[in-house]
Formats: C-alpha cells, sequence, structure tokens
C-alpha cells in the first residue's frame, strides 16, 4: 500500500484536488447544475483523450510535434459521415487507391530483380525520375475525367429516416468506361514502386526473407481491388439500405481505418525521410494539414454539414433513466434528474472503451512493450534487432486512426466542417503538455481535467455572465500551473 | 581469415560536424575476449556504436562473420547475432525485469530457452523479475542489461564499460559472468578499469583521439607500463591498477 502510494503520487494528487473541487462545486452549485456540467465535461474529455492519445504517443516515441493531428479527425469525420449518408464518393474512389496501394506495396519484391540490373551510375538518378515521372502520368490519365465532385455531393442537412435514403445516391461511371482506371492506378503504383526500390542500386540491404509475406500483400490487395471495382455501383445502395445501426458501427469503423491508412501513408511518404531534420517535420505536418483542409473544401465546399445520429441512439422522448433507455433507445435520458442526450453517454463510453483498450494493448502486448521501451530509448530498442521504422508507422496509424474515431464519433453532434480539427488539435497538444510526452494514461487525466475546466468555465461565464473566454482560458491556465509545478508533465519521464 | 568474428578496417565516423573516429581498425577472433582500452573521449563507445550501425560510419569496411554490415540499419545488423550492453546500464526502466528480457527476443521461446543460463549467471534477476526496472539498484541494472543481450542467440556481444560506478564485490561478479560468457560467445569489451580488463581479455586495442594506436596479447601489455601509462595513465592511478 505504502508502495503504491509512493509510485502514484501525481494521480493521488491530482485526484484528492479533483474530489475536494467536485464536493465544493457539487455544494454551491446544487445537483442538477453539478450532474449536467461534469457530464458535458466528461464529453468534452472523452473527444480530447481520443485526440491527445495518438498525439502523446507519436510525440513520446518518434519525437514528432504532428500538426496534422486535427485534420485527420476532421478527415475521420468527413470519411465516416460519406460512409453514413452517402457511400458513392467512397466506392468510387476504394477501386483506384487500393490499385495504386497493390503496385506500390511491390517494392520490397521488386528490389531484388530492380537492383541487380546493369545501370551506369551516372544515369540511375534520371532513370528514376523518369519513372516518377511516367507513374504520375499514369496516375493522371487513371483518374481523368472522373467527376470526383458529383461522386461527393451531399445534401447539407442530414436524411431523416423517413425519406428515401437513396435519394443522397450520385450514379457511378459505368464499368465499360471505368474498367481500365485501376489497371492505369496499378501500373502507376508498380512503377513507383521500381523508383522507390532503388534501380541498380546494388548497395541496398534486401530483405528477401519477407518476400512470401510480401507476395501475400500485394495478391490481398489485387483481390481486394477486384471486389471493389464489382461492388462500386450496387455497394453504396447496399450500404444505405442495411440497418441504420449496423451502418453505423461500420462507419466508425471506416472513418477509422481511414485515418488509419492517411496516418501511415503521411509517415511513410513524408515523415520518414526527414526524421534527422526535425523542425521540417513540423513544417510537414502543418503543410499537410493545409493541403488537405483545402481538398476537403474542394470536394465538400466550406460548408458545415449535419449528420444524423443513428436511430439507436434517437428515438424521440426522453427515457427516465440509464436501464429504461435500453429499451427504448430515446433521444434523450434522465441522469439523476439531468435531462441529457444519449448519445453524448456513447461518446463518454467510446472514450473509457479507448483507455481501456490502449491499456490493454500497451501493457499486455509486445507491440505495446516496444513502444514503451521505445519512448524510453528508441536506439537501444533498435540495438535489440527491432524495426523500429515499422513500429514508428504502425504508431502513427494507431494514433491516427484514434484520432480519426474521434471524428467520426463528434460528427453526430458537432457540425462536419473542414476546420473541425482546429480546436482539438490546440486542446490535444495542452493535453499532451499536462499529462506528460509519450503517456497514454497522462492523457486521459490530462483530458479529463480540461473537459471538466471547459464544463465548468461554460458555467461560470454563463452564471455571472462573464465573457465565454474564460473557458478557453481556463485549460491555458492549468497548463501553465502544471508546468511550473511539474515541467515534463503530470506524468511524464522524458527530458 | 575464417577465425574472425569481426573486421573493422579503418572506419571514419561523424557525429554532427564533429569527426569522432579518424581511422579505427579491428580484428576481433573468434571465441576470445577482446578490449578497448583508451582515455575518455577517445571513440571507444563510438567504435561499438559504428559496428552496430547506431552511428553509422561515413567511410571504412565492417565485416562480421565475413559478410560486410556497414551501411545497414542497426535493427539488420543486430538480428544478425550481435548484442549490445550500452553504457550507463541503459535498460528500459518502465519496464519490468521480465520485460526488459522478453523484448529481447528475437524469436519467440528465446528467453524460455535461455532463462536457466541467464539465472545462474545472476541470480538475483529471478528474485526481482517481476519488479520495474527503476526499483533495481545499479548493479542489478546493470546485470539485467548484459542479461538482455543474453536473450537471443548472439555469435558477438558488445559491451560498454560493465564494471562502471559498480562496487568491488559487483565487479568481481561481473567479472566471473563476462568469463563464463565468452566460452559461448565472443565478446568486444570497452573497459575503463585496466584491472578487470587485464584478467578477462586476452587480446587488446588502444583507442587514442579517433585513431587504434596500438594492439597485441593482452598478456604482452601488463608488462609495458610505459604503454599503459602513455595511453591510459589516469585510468590505471584512478582506478587503482597499480594498487
Amino acid at each position: 500500500m505504502k508502495n503504491f502510494s509512493k509510485s502514484n503520487k501525481t494521480l493521488l494528487i491530482v485526484f484528492g484536488l479533483l474530489l475536494i473541487l467536485g464536493l465544493f462545486a457539487y455544494f454551491t452549485m446544487g445537483q442538477t447544475s453539478f450532474v449536467r456540467t461534469s457530464l458535458s465535461g466528461l464529453t468534452i474529455g472523452a473527444l480530447y483523450f481520443m485526440v491527445a492519445a495518438g498525439l502523446t504517443l507519436v510525440f513520446g516515441l518518434m519525437d514528432v510535434l504532428n500538426f496534422a493531428h486535427g485534420t485527420t479527425f476532421m478527415i475521420g469525420a468527413y470519411m465516416g459521415w460519406q460512409f453514413f449518408t452517402n457511400p458513392s464518393f467512397l466506392f468510387g474512389v476504394a477501386p483506384l487507391l487500393i490499385a495504386f496501394l497493390a503496385g506500390i506495396s511491390a517494392n520490397t519484391l521488386l528490389q531484388v530483380y530492380v537492383t541487380q540490373w546493369k545501370i551506369d551510375e551516372s544515369k540511375r538518378e534520371w532513370i528514376k525520375r523518369g519513372l516518377i515521372l511516367m507513374a504520375l502520368v499514369f496516375g493522371l490519365i487513371g483518374v481523368w475525367g472522373i467527376d470526383f465532385l458529383d461522386l461527393a455531393e451531399t445534401a447539407m442537412v442530414a436524411i431523416t429516416f423517413t425519406t428515401n435514403p437513396l435519394s443522397e445516391l450520385s450514379p457511378q461511371l459505368p464499368l465499360a468506361v471505368f474498367w481500365y482506371r485501376p489497371l492505369l492506378m496499378l501500373f502507376s503504383g508498380a512503377l513507383l514502386a521500381v523508383a522507390i526500390a532503388g534501380p541498380g542500386d546494388k548497395t541496398k540491404t534486401l530483405h528477401v526473407d519477407n518476400a512470401k509475406r510480401g507476395w501475400i500483400v500485394v495478391a490481398v490487395l489485387i483481390v481486394l481491388t477486384i471486389v471493389s471495382v464489382l461492388v462500386r455501383e450496387s455497394g453504396p445502395e447496399a450500404v444505405l439500405l442495411m440497418n441504420a445501426d449496423l451502418r453505423f458501427v461500420l462507419s466508425l469503423l471506416v472513418g477509422a481505418l481511414i485515418g488509419a491508412g492517411f496516418g501511415a501513408a503521411m509517415e511513410a511518404s513524408l515523415i520518414r525521410p526527414l526524421y534527422v531534420r526535425p523542425m521540417y517535420q513540423v513544417l510537414v505536418t502543418l503543410g499537410v494539414a493545409y493541403v488537405f483542409k483545402e481538398v476537403i473544401q474542394v470536394l465538400w465546399e466550406p460548408l458545415a454539414y449535419q449528420m444524423s445520429r443513428p436511430p439507436f441512439f434517437s428515438q424521440p422522448g426522453k427515457a427516465d433513466n440509464l436501464i429504461a433507455w435500453f429499451s427504448t433507445h430515446n433521444t434523450t435520458v434522465d441522469i439523476l434528474g439531468v435531462t441529457f442526450p444519449s448519445y453524448r453517454l456513447f461518446i463518454i463510453l467510446l472514450g473509457i472503451l479507448m483507455l481501456i483498450g490502449l491499456a490493454i494493448l500497451m501493457n499486455f502486448t509486445r507491440f505495446g512493450m516496444i513502444i514503451r521501451a521505445g519512448v524510453q530509448d528508441r536506439s537501444m530498442v533498435e540495438a535489440l534487432g527491432i524495426n523500429v521504422r515499422r513500429v514508428f508507422t504502425l504508431v502513427f496509424a494507431l494514433g491516427a486512426g484514434l484520432a480519426a474515431l474521434g471524428g467520426i464519433g463528434a460528427a453526430p453532434f458537432i457540425p462536419v466542417q473542414p476546420n473541425m480539427g482546429d480546436a482539438f488539435q490546440l486542446q490535444g497538444f495542452i493535453v499532451v503538455v499536462i499529462g506528460g510526452m509519450g503517456s497514454y494514461s497522462g492523457a486521459a487525466i490530462g483530458a479529463l481535467l480540461l473537459g471538466m475546466a471547459r464544463a465548468f468555465g461554460d458555467y461560470l461565464a454563463l452564471k455571472f455572465s462573464l465573457s465565454p473566454a474564460i473557458s478557453e482560458a481556463s485549460t491555458v491556465i492549468i497548463m501553465a500551473i502544471i508546468l511550473i509545478v511539474k515541467p515534463s508533465g503530470l506524468f511524464g519521464k522524458k527530458e | 581469415m575464417d577465425n574472425l568474428m569481426l573486421n573493422v578496417s579503418n572506419i571514419q565516423t561523424f557525429i554532427g560536424q564533429f569527426h569522432i573516429l579518424e581511422g579505427v581498425s579491428l580484428e576481433v577472433p573468434k571465441g576470445a575476449i577482446t578490449v578497448l582500452l583508451g582515455r575518455n573521449g577517445a571513440g571507444k563507445t563510438t567504435t561499438l556504436k559504428s559496428i552496430l550501425g547506431l552511428t553509422p560510419p561515413r567511410e571504412g569496411i565492417v565485416e562480421f562473420k565475413g559478410n560486410p554490415i556497414q551501411g545497414k540499419r542497426a535493427y539488420d545488423v543486430a538480428a544478425m547475432g550481435i548484442g549490445y550492453v550500452p553504457e550507463h546500464r541503459a535498460i528500459f526502466s518502465n519496464l519490468s525485469v521480465a520485460e526488459n528480457l522478453k523484448i529481447a527476443e528475437r524469436k519467440k521461446g528465446d528467453l524460455d530457452k535461455k532463462a536457466d543460463f541467464i539465472f545462474e549467471l545472476f541470480p538475483d534477476l529471478k528474485r526481482l523479475y517481476k519488479l520495474p526496472g527503476n526499483h533495481l539498484s545499479g548493479g542489478q541494472q546493470q546485470m539485467l542489461a548484459v542479461a538482455r543481450a543474453l536473450v537471443p542467440d548472439n555469435d558477438l556481444l558488445l559491451i560498454d564499460e560493465p564494471s562502471e560506478g559498480l562496487a568491488p564485490i559487483l565487479i568481481q561478479q561481473m567479472m566471473e559472468a563476462i568469463r563464463s560468457l565468452s566460452s559461448k560467445t565472443t565478446v568486444l569489451l570497452v573497459e575503463q578499469n585496466f584491472r578487470m580488463a587485464s584478467q578477462l581479455a586476452e587480446y587488446y586495442y588502444i583507442i587514442d583521439d579517433g585513431k587504434s594506436v596500438q594492439h597485441g596479447k593482452m598478456a604482452d601489455l601488463v608488462n609495458d607500463t610505459e604503454t599503459v601509462h602513455r595511453y591510459l595513465g589516469t585510468a590505471v592511478g584512478a582506478l587503482g591498477g597499480k594498487r
């Protein structure tokens, strides 16, 4: 017991302070206001946690300050919302993207042959550039003439479940004029793979032993391409006609997966070459954030969309208590005399589930063990024979996936718009600083603190008719205090 | 040169702008302990890191079991069968003793196979198995760092200053452990404690100002007080080599 209190001193102090503040607030505010404000705080905190968890892992392990994390949150929201409302865009783009991935993932397989080509050293660079240019041309022809804007077009206000859900669908190009495009993308990816493999470069380290797995990956991707070509036209309809609750669960998955893929692609293509220049990495992530915000604006215009809640959370009326809600699925539920939206409870639950999932991953798997070790000393992890680069990519993907899951989770109650991630980006950074770099549990505590500060700040501002800026300022004040008392953050160990 | 485990020839290593190694050449024979001697800052640690690829040399050749390994990533080099025990007891202090050993596995079951051997060398670790790394004393951490390098099947161990900051009785225990290791694997050791080095190693290399300046059999060096004094002067005095 003595050991526990010693090693968890910070945790006990934080909870002690929260308890005192909570009791004080409870008796001054009265039960109703207190419960309502606490629940809002938990909701905000859960969202902050989803953003901050990835940020803190990525920063702790790789020292990359990821300014594109809020953008990932936003992309997750858009992709999930599209899948839920009008999947034509996703189904239309998927074959092209998967075909391109299939091509580029042949890179390690091609290395064995490509590096053996007899090419004069002076010509190597030119051949590489030529290949990249050709890949670009193939890729451009592959997507030329597809009306992406039409595919993406979606009504601003969420469709209600009484109207025809299929009304949102946009028509896909017929197979007769579409079939060659994935092929071109496959070529484009393969050409790029040859260029990356390093033609004639005999000094490259070959990974021949991974060949079998490499073939399987390429084969699976090609099969997926064919499947996605075939379901391109019927898929969106099938998705929209399925049970809306199931569709919502799938949207969460799709949003998170696309976010993870976005993160992995970003790490592998833009971040990885810059590990020796950390400042450039920061700039690159900032650039990515701007570029993708613009891309989203081109596709869906700078508008705010409203995503509808799944029927599981949107039956009209109010449930008398949480247990009754499970049979009625009302929009709101009565908790200790407070009427609270049931969907927000789901967000709190999602945050808690994510924390539990992360705790299991970090403490009981080899991958988690490597992350924890790498946060402390990544060159030693590498010296043990562990491919740290691959771990980096996976952690980046994991962090991006969590942020994207947060985005799609938040979509049904905050407007889906291009700058929806910005506020979360900033608050995510503050959470990371408070919790300590590289500590997911620190991020959880930090997110809880900030969420509560925001909620109670808003309450105070409303009650004493102060400027609402006070609640925003409160988070920064908390950060400043913690930086003074404990510069490494509450649970940070790394200098 | 079939009996060479490691052949380093004329490596040049830069860290940022600084030219740290200006021509280090080593031949490490199989099945023996070779020690790198030299003053603080001479480049001994950087030599080990350059072999492993943690600070890749800009020029020169590193051959491990006859295969060139310079320019490869450190994890590829390590996976070929090189274990590394860094200086300052760099264990993972936020991982438990068990996890510190487990993470070094290259194949599933490595640890189960080696556990008996490791606990025979360092009986303390068995008792401390579940504790987090930062609850261990300095000596225990050093033992854990060595034990970690023993988990996978390594042909060569690079050990950086195993005696640093240890009490005399622990130095003795560490020496015994390294000696019994060397019957199984080749060891390249960096050691400031000349007495320990002279009792353990069969061959020596002296590194001075980033260059390998002299090498030979340890037995010859022990009698060559002039060389010892010129290159290792402070080290001998400070650590009681003549006591």
